[in-house]
């Protein structure tokens, strides 16, 4: 970020409708408002562009599913959401990423903050080596509860927003790594729920689990749909389907399609999007 | 209900959560965390531009702590060499380099002193060398045989004994070399060679008997040798090998050793001691030579000993040569098994290779002479051992770069 | 080659390698089993009658009542000794037998061997040294010192090429044909009688401090030197170790200077431990001055130095084994940096961590030579707690080298050698096998 833009961080929405007509199009704007927006907006590792100028409006409370080949930068973008790339030494960003309202990589953009309001689901479960309750409970304690009851109060909270208050209610102090795969993911997604996020990002959640546990985690981002804005990398074009309203199509860092999953699907506007979910490629 | 957040401190008020029956009501308003106009305001990403100086100036502190911290490892090793180098200089200085690199005769307390430390640098360099000799061909077999050879049970038996051979107090060592190794030596000290000689003889007899008179066996009989004709070629090599073991054992065992504190004595210590490193090491560098090679070896249809000697090994041979180095190090800066059990004569054995002789090394020097000059602080008596000590420690200073380079060069090649 | 030659090539070469291993093994065991053996000995031991005296005196242990009807016993039966021995001299003075002359040479030598076996007569006036007043308190060692009452060592000059060589001679043939011929038998007969030998575990070797310097007594005021020695050095290398580890783990970025750092770690890992002890006494006591002369304090710094290296690549390696995803999991949630390291990387990298000081510990309880010129004493009394800023102590392998090489009587106490370096050898043993499995668990939990 240049210094000019430290004067006016807060983008009016003015300035932002006009620049990104794309978007205006494919939301509707009675209904549906951006929660997560770029414009031109471009990642780099190092002097590769791994995000080519990407433009497009994720919308709030629905499901927006990032799909494409191996290697085409849906990782990249998730993880450019919650600022998950500023760990890789040499990548930066250009362009805007607006979330809220607020730019992502504005200079005054505090990461502690950003990321307690975007919570993360990895692609493999990875919940700490501390027991059910810890896991949960490391949000709330960061944000500085520190009452037992307040404590439980969000632990059962997240757990059956979670659908695993049933599976764990007696073994809150089990370490949590002697859950099954598909446990220890739902314990992850509640784990992100327990800091109370605003969107939640998903990088490829099923891919390390049985079909059974994935269709549990589908039936869980169809209900957490309305409540919070999901933003899911899938590599399974059925998944994205089924759990999906909108989906974005990534092709080599370049956004090549954005549009209503419905639509998408079946009614690509573009070719490289019709060849990649015919299955002709990826 | 309770908001975690920067700004929203929690609200004790858990009846909107539990109904009546303990269950959650959860209703859709309380859980809406979309952004609604009156919560954006307050859940703002940014900070002001205070805390955010304020934020960077605390996590620069903290890392300048932390690399403060860490740079005492630097600073300590500077310190080292300036205050060696400060306490030897004045040696330098008052005796000149002629004497203490050329003359043989090492008298501080005489008088006048006299201070010829080159016997003392040659006791050093003799251990040091015999140490390696017997330490690194035994130390380079176990590291092939842990990384290439050995079944996975036995390689973890075979690590824990290297561990504790390394972690032994060197004056332990120097313990078992005086009290119990020396005795014997020195009574029955040629019948124990003899013994050694047959403990690596009879093995390496066997196998070269075992290779050549297959070979040999080709060569006569031809292609259609029969399995009678080689046992009867292998026998007579054998036959051969241990009557010549058996002439070799009778002068060696005649051998008597005068004094059990003597360079061989600690030479063995020594090497020993110096096992755990090299082996760790050039394991290390072994390992990190990729499958892949060793595959494509095998592929060739090489056998293990072919692919091990011709294939691992050169492409290890940066990081084992590290290994050695450091092993060399161990040995030379070792202190306690060379002060209690190498006799501490200041001489140049007669003839110089005379390895049953006394000797007297750097770092035994160092040890044992300071209690006295401890008193007599700044003069050439006191000042010498520090020249002694820095001569150590540019050696050591000097391998380890060396080694590191190895090591460097090595990772590089095999990129781990 | 043939296909045939180039197998057993093979084969002798995988033999090779076992052989190696079996050698290393072996060399280990040669090592370190007189050390066990004869260590065990200074805990596990005959006794005889003079070691329950020497307690009661000594260190106020056993039933006073209990030992004194043993002394009554044993001194009854060795009365006849003595009494043979005083008619004889009755009888030599009174140059009643033949060649009277030559005895009173040969009385005094055998009596001078009975008071290394009995100690004193209860008669006569008390020694003043510890050593004297008391006769041999092992059995085994009784066993050695009887043989000198029933032989007498001579040097044997017969062969005017060869240097003397030493041969016993037995003594009753200096008294045929007189009284005292009798008492050899006698006490051959009955040397368990006069000794009265009894098992005995002396455990409190540990923590009794010695009498007339380790003549008897235990090693005490040595091992709580050590002790201090090593905790002050985990006190200084523990913080600095750990936090230089995650610095150069996760806030390092690879460049001039951290791989300079990384070349000083390294270097300071080879410097010769005897370069340690200058440094320390350069550096912490002359320059510094931490404490007036040598002390605790300074050795611990010195140590200090010596194990870094050690705990710091432990460390690192733990730290930077903590599986990557923990660490996005908690930056995910809002975790600052800081906060990660502390409550999710540390914790899980803590075992590695451990073993690493653990394996230091060991290495700061054994060295000998950084501790020379800063803080080891041959004699001194224990510690007390604040003493070790500004006093030197008594320590393990410090001791261990001076009994060996500096103490009077060598020979003599070779049990109490022998224990120490049992101590210290089987301290070290034992952190290194925490360290073991503490690795192996780690190993286990990586994998699964
Ligand atoms: N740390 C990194 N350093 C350099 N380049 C990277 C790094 N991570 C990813 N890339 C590159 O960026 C591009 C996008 O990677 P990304 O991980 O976003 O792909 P992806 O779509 O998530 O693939 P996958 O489906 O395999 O997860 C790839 O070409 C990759 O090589
Ligand atoms: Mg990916």
């Amino acid at each position: 970020m240049s210094q000019t833009d430290a004067k006016n961080v807060r983008v009016s929405k003015m300035q932002l409708s006009k620049d990104s007509i794309h978007q205006k199009k494919i939301l509707n704007p009675e209904t549906e408002k951006g929660h997560v927006i770029s414009e031109d907006f471009s990642v780099f590792y190092g002097n590769t562009e791994a995000i080519v100028k990407a433009n497009l409006s994720m919308p709030a409370k629905k499901v927006t599913a990032i799909i494409g080949p191996s290697g085409c930068g849906k990782s990249t973008v998730l993880r450019a959401i919650n600022r998950m790339n500023d760990l890789i030494p040499g990548c930066y960003a250009k362009g805007k990423l607006i979330f809220d309202d607020e730019d992502i990589y504005s200079q005054y953009t505090d990461v502690v903050l950003l990321r307690k309001r975007i919570g993360m689901v990895f692609q493999k479960p990875n919940p700490f080596p501390k027991s059910i309750f810890d896991n949960i409970a490391f949000g709330p304690r960061l944000c500085g509860i520190r009452r037992k009851s307040d404590l439980q109060e969000v632990f059962e909270k997240s757990c059956r927003q979670a659908a695993l208050w049933d599976e764990v209610k007696d073994r809150l102090e089990d370490n949590a790594l002697g859950l099954s795969g598909g446990q220890q993911q739902r314990l992850c997604l509640a784990r992100a729920l327990a800091v109370d996020p605003e969107i939640l990002l998903m990088d490829e959640p099923t891919s390390a689990l049985d079909p059974r546990a994935t269709s549990k985690i589908e039936d869980l981002i169809r209900e957490l749909r309305g409540t919070y804005t999901i933003i899911i990398v899938t590599h399974n074009m059925q998944q994205a389907a089924r759990v999906s309203d909108y989906t974005a199509f990534f092709y080599e860092g370049v956004l090549i399609e954005f549009a209503p999953t419905s639509e998408l699907f079946t009614n690509p506007r573009e070719k490289k999007t019709e060849e990649y979910i015919t299955g002709r490629f990826g | 209900m309770y908001r975690p957040g920067r700004m929203l401190r929690p609200v004790h008020s858990s009846a909107t959560f539990l109904d009546g029956n303990g269950k959650v009501a959860v209703s859709q308003t309380t859980l809406n965390a979309g952004p609604t106009p009156g919560r954006s305001a307050k859940r703002s990403i940014y900070i002001s531009e205070g805390t955010s100086r304020w934020r960077r100036f605390v996590s620069f502190s903290i890392e300048g702590f932390l690399f403060l911290v860490t740079s005492l490892s630097l600073i300590a090793v500077f310190f080292i060499i300036l205050f060696i180098a400060i306490d030897a200089i004045p040696f330098f200085q008052l005796e000149g380099f002629t004497e203490f690199f050329t003359s043989i005769r090492w008298y501080p307390s005489g008088s006048p002193p006299e201070f010829g430390a080159l016997a003392i640098i040659f006791g050093s360099g003799m251990v040091t060398f015999l140490a390696a000799m017997i330490a690194v061909p035994l130390a380079l077999l176990s590291a092939v045989s842990l990384s290439d050879i050995l079944p996975f049970s036995v390689r973890q038996f075979a690590k824990p004994v290297i561990e504790i051979i390394a972690a032994i107090p060197s004056v332990a060592y120097g313990f078992f070399a005086l009290v119990v190794f020396a005795p014997i030596l020195q009574t029955s000290g040629g019948h124990l060679l003899g013994i050694l000689v047959w403990l690596f003889g009879a093995p390496l007899a066997l196998i070269v008997s075992f290779v050549v008179g297959d070979m040999l066996a080709d060569r006569i009989f031809g292609d259609n040798v029969t399995q009678v004709q080689r046992t009867a070629i292998l026998l007579l090599l054998m036959g051969i090998f241990s009557v010549g073991l058996y002439f070799l054992y009778a002068p060696i065992s005649a051998i008597k050793i005068s004094s059990g504190t003597n360079a061989l004595n600690v030479s063995i210590i020594l090497g020993i001691m110096a096992l755990p490193t090299i082996v760790s090491v050039s394991e290390d560098a072994l390992q990190a030579v990729g499958r892949e090679l060793r595959e494509g070896s095998y592929a060739l249809g090489a056998t293990r000993a072919e692919t091990i000697t011709k294939v691992v090994i050169p492409a290890a041979r940066s990081g084992i040569i590290a290994a050695i180095i450091l092993g060399i190090m161990r040995a030379i800066g070792e202190t306690m098994v060379v002060w209690m059990a190498s006799g501490n004569a200041s001489q140049i054995p007669s003839p110089w290779y005379n390895v049953l002789e006394p000797v007297r090394t750097l770092t035994a020097t160092i040890a044992g002479d300071m209690g006295e000059a401890d008193h007599v602080t700044g003069s050439s008596r006191y000042h010498v051992l520090f020249a002694m000590a820095l001569f150590l420690l540019l050696i050591s200073f000097f391998s380890n770069l060396i080694s590191e380079w190895a090591v460097m060069r090595s990772k590089k090649k095999w990129g781990v | 080659m043939k296909a045939h030659t180039r197998k057993i090539l093979d084969k002798s070469f995988t033999g090779m390698g076992f052989m190696s291993v079996i050698l290393l093994t072996l060399s280990l065991v040669i090592v370190l089993g007189p050390i066990f053996v004869r260590g065990i000995q200074a805990f596990l031991f005959f006794d005889t009658v003079e070691y329950r005296r020497m307690q009661l005196d000594l260190f106020d242990r056993g039933d006073p009542e209990e030992v004194k009807a043993e002394l009554d016993e044993v001194w009854a039966e060795r009365r006849f000794i003595y009494d043979t021995i005083a008619a004889f001299e009755e009888q030599v003075e009174n140059e009643e037998i033949e060649n009277s002359w030559e005895y009173p040479e040969k009385i005094d030598s055998l009596n001078d061997s009975l008071k290394a076996l009995f100690g004193p007569r209860p008669d006569e006036p008390e020694p003043v040294l510890p050593r004297d007043r008391y006769g041999e308190t092992r059995w085994d060692r009784a066993q050695q010192t009887f043989k000198l009452v029933m032989y007498k060592e001579q040097w044997d000059y017969s062969d005017p090429s060869a240097m003397g060589s030493k041969v016993l001679v037995p003594r009753i043939d200096s008294f045929r044909g007189t009284t005292v011929e009798q008492i050899f038998p006698y006490m051959e007969e009955n040397l368990e009688k006069l000794m009265l030998p009894e098992f005995t575990f002396y455990w409190q070797f540990l923590t009794d401090k010695s009498h007339d310097i380790h003549f008897f007594g235990g090693i005490g005021a040595e091992v709580l030197g050590t002790f201090y020695l090593v905790i002050g050095t985990m006190l200084f290398a523990i913080p600095i170790g750990v936090i230089a580890a995650i610095y150069l783990a996760e806030f390092a970025k690879e460049g001039k200077i951290v791989s300079l750092l990384r070349t000083a770690i390294s270097t300071l890992a080879g410097v010769p431990s005897i370069v340690f002890g200058l440094f320390g006494l350069a550096f912490f006591i002359n320059t510094m001055e931490v404490s007036q002369s040598k002390s605790v304090l300074a050795g611990s710094l010195t140590l200090t130095l010596l194990v870094l290296p050690t705990i710091i690549r432990a460390a690192e390696e733990a730290i930077l084994a903590v599986p990557k995803a923990y660490k996005e999991a908690s930056l995910s949630l809002g975790a600052s940096k800081l906060y990660t390291i502390l409550k999710v990387i540390l914790p899980a990298a803590m075992p590695g961590i451990l073993t690493g000081i653990v394996i230091s510990m060991g290495r700061a309880a054994g060295e000998t030579a950084p501790i020379i010129f800063t803080a080891a004493v041959s004699v001194g009394q224990p510690l007390g707690l604040f003493e070790t800023l500004n006093q030197p102590t008594m320590a393990l392998p410090w001791n261990i080298y001076n009994l060996v090489t500096e103490h009077e009587a060598v020979d003599q106490i070779r049990h109490v050698q022998f224990g120490m370096v049992f101590t210290l050898v089987l301290l070290v043993v034992v952190l290194n096998f925490a360290a073991i499995v503490l690795r192996a668990r780690i190993s286990k939990k990586l994998r699964g």
